[in-house]
């Protein structure tokens, strides 16, 4: 037997986590609370370890067998033959192993399991501890769906998934009110639904597509048709439904041919000249199409100019035409399809995967879910969204990396503008600035690092963007690891302040009671008591003496975050760096193509250096500034040993992964250097496509740019001080004081008068446009405008119209309108039945009469 | 003298008008019922008449049917009478109005 065949084990082993929790979860702990939350934590926790055992042994497996993916088909989902388009509508249920989905099982896994543990201690005393892992092992059930399909179908049915176990942990504690008694945890959960029921149209679409284009929904057909067209001239605007290339040996009748004869010249006249150049010099050969597409207009408008066009073309390449077939063009006329380029078909398909991305992944314009999100467990913050469910928008653009690259190589540009690689390391790169911008405003101790994790997602979405799907997948585990640690630090740092604030006022109870409340409950108790919220930095302060174990783990995951040598962000952000700083990707020399995004993402790191130096501060240092903050007490043993062995990976993850070359230069990577490069390149294919075919080249520069890191290095040091002993040094914060940023270090400003300068004209300048970002054009503009008044007033509307005037009055008149004229006319023939003998024989008499009177006329 | 078959045909109509308007107009069932009588008499003199007049004994044929199934009518139609009498205690067909919508 394949070895290979333990890997549906890795899904079975969640769902049977599920059942158990599911089922009979529920019956153990009310039965005894203490042995039943055991049972029921540590069973679906030991789900997830067997999971992430499984994940392992699939490494060992891929690596004996030479890091070859293997497929394993468990059985057909769709087999639908379509006559008509001579094509299989085929989808399997397959789990396909490769380096790829190897990784992210293996983040997916181990993460999971050290959170599962984790939220044993967390999630202690809660009235719904079994769902709670239920909904936990249900999530890693889809997200493996996910990551292990070998089809685009399968990763949707992984990415609705999630989507809903995403719903269901926000909404964990649906029963949780403000003070208003709006349902906010619910409405937290909608949003993060509907906001990402915005991208899966997206997918949908480009599923569709997809499928449309290459007559497959499987990844390694769709990436061998696409790559087996691609050569034939990128330029060219040939149609490329491959699944049709299969008949192009029938006949093409001359007649049809003519009549498609300006259509050829339209779209190949222009492209066919620059033939020879076309592939040289792509930004030529794309001015020139855009010509040609204005040339189209007139060409339909003059028919005999296209026609001559067309003879001039025919002429000069004659012998080029039975390079790129354009037997197809008939052919494909003749099916009634449309006459678009592979180069533009993969732009539309790559735009809507991004929209898609932005979706799950927390990107503008669609990110605002994510930091309502955490209203959610502390537990679920670090899983779904931070580690794992927010990378699925990052792993279905490495997954697809071929369609991009065949983009990028195509040269096609959205309304000639930028490409959709590009515009992905775009959006990325903004993203990471604006999130970065936004947390510096935020107070609740999950909100910052919710806006940091959009922040960091940017980068990732930025490198991918740019190419660098190994750097991307690199900051993806290495972000797994320090994000995940630093949420559950945050969490324990909440559960510290709230058994603080709980043994502060708790004195009247006994101490058995301590330990029998629910979390939900304190968490009700205190949201309408007194509004001490355990969530709020400014109550903080000082926490380093009374949680050591969880200080010293978030000093390490937040330093990581930062990207200090030499933890575990330092390399993954670096490498993101070097490749927006060089972008060796093109054969003809260094280009600084992505410039802007290494400026952008410059600033991001800076602005993450700060933000976490300004956590660390208020959190940690100083002086309790709240009774709760010094009854704080050090979390359970459940809770720190998944932060410390989070800690060691943030440490050691990054040096050991992936590094890089310290010295001189290399053309590939081996032995202990780049082990992740190595090891993803069996399943990311980069390339460049030149005359000579499909050139694979080196996806990130190799050797570790000390410029970048130094420059990156310094930044985040002076960001991390700057935050310490500039803003926040010189005294501690209070609960009541309105804005740290605007409350300026006084010393500073006496030793240095430029720093008034700085204090008084930058910083409000500064802060105005945090501010700005944070609640006019985030929150007003963005959150109110577009969504309420733009989006949801129209909808809205639209539904009103729907409902009370088509609905009622169109639908229902019909209805009730055909009643009514039923009664009506029934009282009106009631009225001839008089029940009088004689009129019936009257009646009978009348028709013998008229018949006789038609007959009569008739006859006449 | 022998009559036309104008005649034979003019008889007939009156019966059948008289027969028609005695329906149409009284109320006593008797009445109703010997009207009826009275229009297939008027039809069955018809039939006698051309049957005549055409040399064929078809319309005789039908006159024995007629009269067949007038008797068996009239056998069912007494009956109806005598038991709507027994439960209305009379006959006037403006009394039975159970249909009237």
């Amino acid at each position: 037997m394949n070895t290979f065949g333990i890997a549906p084990l890795i899904l079975i082993f969640p769902i049977i986590g599920v059942l158990f929790n599911g089922l009979a979860g529920r019956r153990f702990i009310e039965h005894d609370r203490e042995i039943g939350e055991r049972w029921s934590g540590w069973f679906a926790s030991a789900m997830a370890l067997m999971s992430f055992a499984i994940a392992v042994s699939l490494f060992f497996v891929l690596r004996g067998n030479e890091y070859h993916a293997e497929t394993i088909t468990l059985f057909d989902w769709f087999n639908i033959q379509i006559a008509s388009w001579g094509m299989n509508f085929h989808i399997p249920w397959a789990i396909q192993v490769d380096t790829l989905s190897v990784t992210m099982m293996l983040v997916v896994t181990g993460v999971g399991s050290l959170i599962h543990i984790y939220a044993i201690g967390y999630m202690h005393g809660d009235a719904n501890f079994s769902r709670f892992f239920t909904y936990l092992n249900l999530f890693l059930f889809f997200m493996l769906i996910l990551i292990t399909g070998n089809n685009y179908m399968m990763l949707f049915v992984g990415w609705e998934g999630v989507g809903l176990c995403s719903f269901l942990l926000i909404g964990f504690w649906f029963e949780q009110t403000d003070e208003k008694g709006s349902a906010v945890n619910v409405d937290a959960a909608r949003k993060a639904f509907v906001a990402n029921r915005v991208g899966d149209l997206a997918m949908i679409l480009a599923m569709s597509l997809t499928f449309w284009t290459f007559g497959s929904l499987t990844f390694d057909t769709v990436f061998a048709e696409a790559l087996a067209h691609a050569g034939d001239d990128p330029g060219a605007a040939v149609v490329y439904l491959p699944w049709m290339f299969e008949e192009e040996s029938e006949a093409i009748e001359p007649a049809v041919a003519i009549t498609h004869d300006e259509m050829m010249t339209d779209d190949h006249g222009e492209a066919v000249d620059d033939h020879g150049e076309a592939i040289d010099d792509h930004g030529e050969a794309m001015d020139d199409h855009g010509e040609a597409t204005d040339d189209h207009g007139e060409a339909v408008d003059d028919h005999g100019e296209a026609m001559d066009d067309h003879g001039e073309a025919t002429d000069d390449h004659g012998e080029s035409k039975g390079h790129y077939t354009p037997v197809p063009v008939d052919h494909q006329h003749a099916s009634g399809g449309l006459g678009i380029s592979l180069g533009a078909m993969l732009t539309a398909i790559t735009a809507l995967f991004l929209i898609g991305a932005t979706g799950k992944s927390a990107q503008i314009p669609l990110f605002v879910w994510l930091p309502d999100a955490m209203a959610g467990p502390t537990p679920v913050s670090a899983l779904i969204h931070a580690a794992t469910m927010v990378t699925s928008g990052i792993y279905l653009i490495v997954r697809s990396n071929v369609l991009f690259e065949l983009v990028r190589e195509s040269g096609y540009e959205m309304f000639g503008l930028i490409s959709s690689p590009t515009l992905v390391a775009y959006v990325g790169a903004f993203t990471a600035v604006y999130a970065g911008l936004i947390a510096f405003t935020q107070f609740d101790i999950k909100k910052v690092l919710a806006y940091s994790t959009v922040s960091q997602l940017g980068f990732m979405i930025a490198a991918v963007g740019m190419g660098a799907y190994v750097a991307g997948m690199f900051h993806l585990i290495t972000h797994a690891f320090f994000k995940a640690l630093l949420f559950m630090g945050s969490g324990s740092v909440i559960h510290g302040m709230e058994h603080g604030h709980h043994d502060l006022h708790g004195h009247g109870h006994g101490d058995d009671d301590h330990d029998e409340d629910a979390h939900g409950d304190e968490h009700h108790a205190e949201a309408h008591g007194d509004h001490f919220d355990p969530q709020d930095m400014r109550t903080m302060g000082g926490l380093r003496e009374q949680m050591p174990i969880t200080f010293a783990v978030y000093m390490v995951g937040a330093l990581a975050l930062a990207g200090i040598f030499p933890l575990a962000g330092f390399w993954s952000k670096d490498e993101i760096l070097a490749h927006a700083s060089s972008n060796g990707f093109h054969p003809d020399g260094w280009q600084f193509e992505f410039i802007g995004v290494y400026a952008l993402l410059s600033i991001a790191a800076v602005c993450t250096a700060f933000y976490m130096g300004r956590q660390l501060k208020m959190v940690f240092f100083g002086e309790p500034r709240h009774e709760a903050a010094k009854h704080a007490h050090e979390s359970p043993p459940t809770m720190t040993y998944p932060l410390i062995v989070l800690a060691g990976l943030s440490i050691f993850g990054g040096m050991v992964l992936n590094l890089p070359y310290l010295f001189g230069e290399h053309d590939h990577a081996e032995g202990f250097y780049l082990m992740l490069e190595q090891w993803l390149h069996h399943s990311i294919t980069s390339f460049s496509l030149t005359e000579a075919g499909i050139v694979h080249m080196p996806h990130t520069p190799l050797t570790l740019s000390y410029m970048v890191a130094g420059l990156s290095t310094i930044l985040a040091v002076g960001a991390i001080l700057g935050a310490f002993y500039g803003l926040y040094g010189n005294r501690p914060q209070t609960a009541d004081e309105k804005d740290p940023l605007e409350s300026t270090p006084i010393w500073w400003m006496a030793v240095l008068p430029l720093n008034t300068l700085y204090m008084d004209y930058l910083v409000p300048v500064f802060n105005r446009v945090a501010d700005w970002t944070a609640f006019r054009l985030d929150w007003e503009i963005w959150h109110d405008m577009v969504h309420d008044k733009l989006i949801r007033d129209p909808f809205v509307g639209a539904s009103k119209v729907a409902s009370e005037i088509w609905d009622r009055k169109g639908v229902d008149g019909v209805v009730n309108g055909v009643g009514r004229v039923a009664n009506w006319l029934s009282g009106v023939m009631r009225l001839s039945q008089t029940g009088f003998v004689r009129n019936y024989a009257l009646s009978v008499f009348l028709g013998v009469v008229l018949l006789l009177a038609y007959f009569w006329l008739m006859a006449s | 003298m022998e009559a036309n078959l104008e005649w034979y045909i003019g008889l007939s109509t009156i019966l059948f008008t008289i027969g028609a308007l005695g329906v149409l107009t009284r109320r006593n069932a008797i009445i109703i019922f010997m009207s009826v009588e009275m229009m297939l008499n008027a039809a069955n003199l018809a039939f006698v008449a051309f049957a005549r007049h055409h040399a064929n004994l078809d319309g005789q044929l039908f006159v024995f049917f007629v009269m067949t199934v007038a008797a068996a009518e009239v056998a069912v139609g007494l009956a109806l009478i005598v038991a709507i009498f027994r439960s209305k205690q009379n006959i006037n067909v403006d009394d039975l109005n159970l249909l009237k919508g």
